[in-house]
């Protein structure tokens, strides 16, 4: 399009609607190249990384669990498993399934919300869930069922659903009974049921002809599609543990953007769902793997924007993963176990909704942190997203200015970043007339 | 009023003076034991479900518009066209839908609380940190002692 204006612009987006904190995007073309592309962001968990040094090691959960409302639980087992790690701790098998089925409410709460309300407008043309409800109101009412049953077995796991209060190192400060398990068995088939609706709904959706070359980067376990442990696999075939990882993994700081973005052996990657399923598809359970057949991935999916099919995959699994604990849920006792703080080094890596998670700890003798590290997922898939965000453009400039926007943001969205948490004040202008 | 009313405050207590509606709804919880439904919510989203049968939904959150430091205003939202009348307001929101964003959806789902009162305390510290201005401390107070005597006189005019 010589001569064309398209091929000379620049794309913002100021304040990201939709994403999980503050973020912003800049694309730059000039003669029809994209010369620039930078996904912004605000909002850092590096002030945390500063508060727990001093801490006692046996804070860090609950402490790490306000950087982020939508996955504190992802946050708080993390912290465990590197301080545990630290401390030589071996979690009891009750406790290591109890801790499954809580971070199976996280996810499907977290995935519910993402999908129904988040990203599903997008494929609309829907400004947001407001719109879409208009549009498609049962689809709304059935992410919200979703994500109430997620709240529901973190509120009885957790403690409460935002920010939960009865994980410790070493375990739980409370074991539910068993008959409070089981009442989570009924709503959780209706919630299977809503999850395959979901699955249904979504492989339904048209997505831009993209596919991509990622770098995945998962948890694996070799039993089982992995959640709350396991260790560090590639798309190259690379296998580490989480101290291995955690050293080979550089983030280097870069100045538009307080978070740190994270290469591995010097190469972007990506972490969560689609990487989740790439390296883990074959421990899926049988109704996941349908689930995958019918959404049309059965073999692998590298296209970003069908990352939402994925996701609903990943619902259909957490349902189900968590009738199967809750079937089989024999209440840890004693509920957590005990021991004796000594001096180290610990790492612990978790699959968070939106990707791999990392913490590391030093402590001194007495157990107090000298040294925090967290690494979530959204740095470590900055990079990706930005490359994910030149190739749309540069097959996109054809398209409106509006219409190449709405895409880049649908892009960045496909990711589900999770911006750290920030403040969420009113903006008001009152009129007083 | 003291029946089907839901005291929610919003925030986070790591913002400084974004931590406001959350000291707010503290507050209350202590004071009183008869509400269906009290207390900080970190997701405004998390009203869904909470408020659904509500008559009354109280909350709390920090705003900033230009007022003097701590300053309280209740708004009446109840019947508010919140395309219209709110034009000028948006929520700078952690997880893509905000408050006024929870507000709409629940209206689009006949699930809103019949009346839905906003305590806005003004706030201006939104960095990481915890405490709140001394202003806005005040401004707590203030706000409780509107709240309760709402919740006390069964009144919920504003």
């Amino acid at each position: 399009m010589p001569g064309d204006e398209r091929n000379d612009r620049v794309i913002e987006v100021h304040g990201l609607a939709r994403v999980e904190g503050e973020g912003s995007l800049k694309v730059a073309i000039s003669n029809g190249e994209v010369t620039d592309v930078a996904l912004t962001i605000f909002e850092p968990p590096r002030f945390f990384e500063a508060m727990l040094v001093g801490r006692d090691g046996t804070e860090a959960p609950d402490i790490t669990s306000r950087i982020c409302g939508i996955c504190p639980v992802a946050y708080q087992l993390t912290a465990c498993a590197a301080i545990e790690d630290a401390y030589g701790i071996q979690p009891s098998a009750e406790v290591a399934a109890l801790r499954r089925l809580l971070y199976c409410g996280e996810w499907i709460q977290s995935h519910a919300l993402h999908i129904h309300l988040l990203h599903a407008p997008d494929f609309f043309g829907c400004a947001d869930a407001v719109e879409l409800a208009k549009l498609d109101r049962s689809a709304i009412e059935r992410g919200l069922r979703l994500k109430r049953m997620g709240n529901q077995l973190m509120e009885l796991v957790g403690g409460r659903a935002v920010h939960p209060v009865n994980i410790r190192v070493g375990g739980f400060y409370r074991s539910p009974q068993e008959s409070e398990i089981s009442g989570l068995i009924d709503p959780l088939l209706r919630a299977r049921d809503d999850a395959l609706a979901t699955l249904e709904w979504v492989a339904g959706f048209d997505f831009p002809d993209v596919e991509r070359d990622y770098r995945f980067v998962a948890l694996r376990t070799g039993h089982n599609y992995p959640i709350e442990s396991g260790f560090v696999a590639t798309s190259d075939g690379l296998e580490l543990s989480p101290r291995a990882f955690a050293e080979r993994v550089d983030e280097q700081h870069v100045e538009r953007s307080t978070a740190l973005q994270a290469r591995l052996d010097g190469e972007a990657y990506l972490t969560g769902p689609l990487a989740r399923f790439a390296l883990n598809k074959d421990h899926l359970p049988a109704i996941a793997l349908e689930a995958a057949r019918r959404g049309g991935i059965a073999d692998g999916c590298t296209n970003p924007f069908k990352s939402i099919i994925v996701r609903a995959i990943e619902l259909v699994f957490a349902c189900d993963e968590a009738l199967r604990l809750a079937r089989a849920y024999s209440p840890p006792s004693p509920s957590a176990a005990t021991f004796e703080p000594r001096g180290g080094t610990g790492h612990g890596v978790t699959e968070a909704p939106r990707g791999l998670l990392l913490n590391r700890y030093v402590l001194d003798p007495d157990g107090t942190i000298l040294l925090a590290r967290i690494m979530p997922p959204t740095s470590q898939n900055q990079l990706s997203i930005e490359t994910d965000l030149r190739q749309v453009v540069e097959a996109g400039l054809e398209l409106s200015a509006d219409a190449l926007t709405s895409r880049c943001e649908l892009a960045v969205r496909n990711h589900d970043p999770c911006i750290s948490c920030a403040a969420h004040f009113l903006d008001v202008e009152i009129d007083r007339r | 009023m003291t029946s089907g009313v839901v005291v929610a405050g919003l925030g986070s207590e790591y913002r400084q003076d974004d931590g406001a509606g959350p000291a707010v709804a503290r507050r209350i919880a202590e004071m009183v034991d008869y509400i269906t439904d009290v207390g900080p919510m970190g997701e405004p989203l998390d009203l869904l479900g909470r408020w659904d049968e509500a008559d009354l939904a109280i909350v709390i959150d920090s705003m900033r518009s230009g007022a003097e430091l701590g300053a309280v205003e209740v708004f009446d939202l109840s019947e508010a066209d919140l395309e219209r009348d709110l034009v000028g307001t948006t929520t700078v929101s952690t997880h893509g839908i905000g408050f006024i964003g929870t507000l709409r959806l629940s209206r689009a789902l006949d699930r809103a609380p019949s009346r839905v009162l906003l305590v806005a305390i003004e706030g201006r510290h939104f960095d990481q940190g915890m405490g709140l201005s001394e202003a806005v401390q005040n401004g707590v107070d203030q706000a409780v002692e509107r709240i309760v005597d709402l919740l006390g006189d069964g009144r919920t005019d504003v």
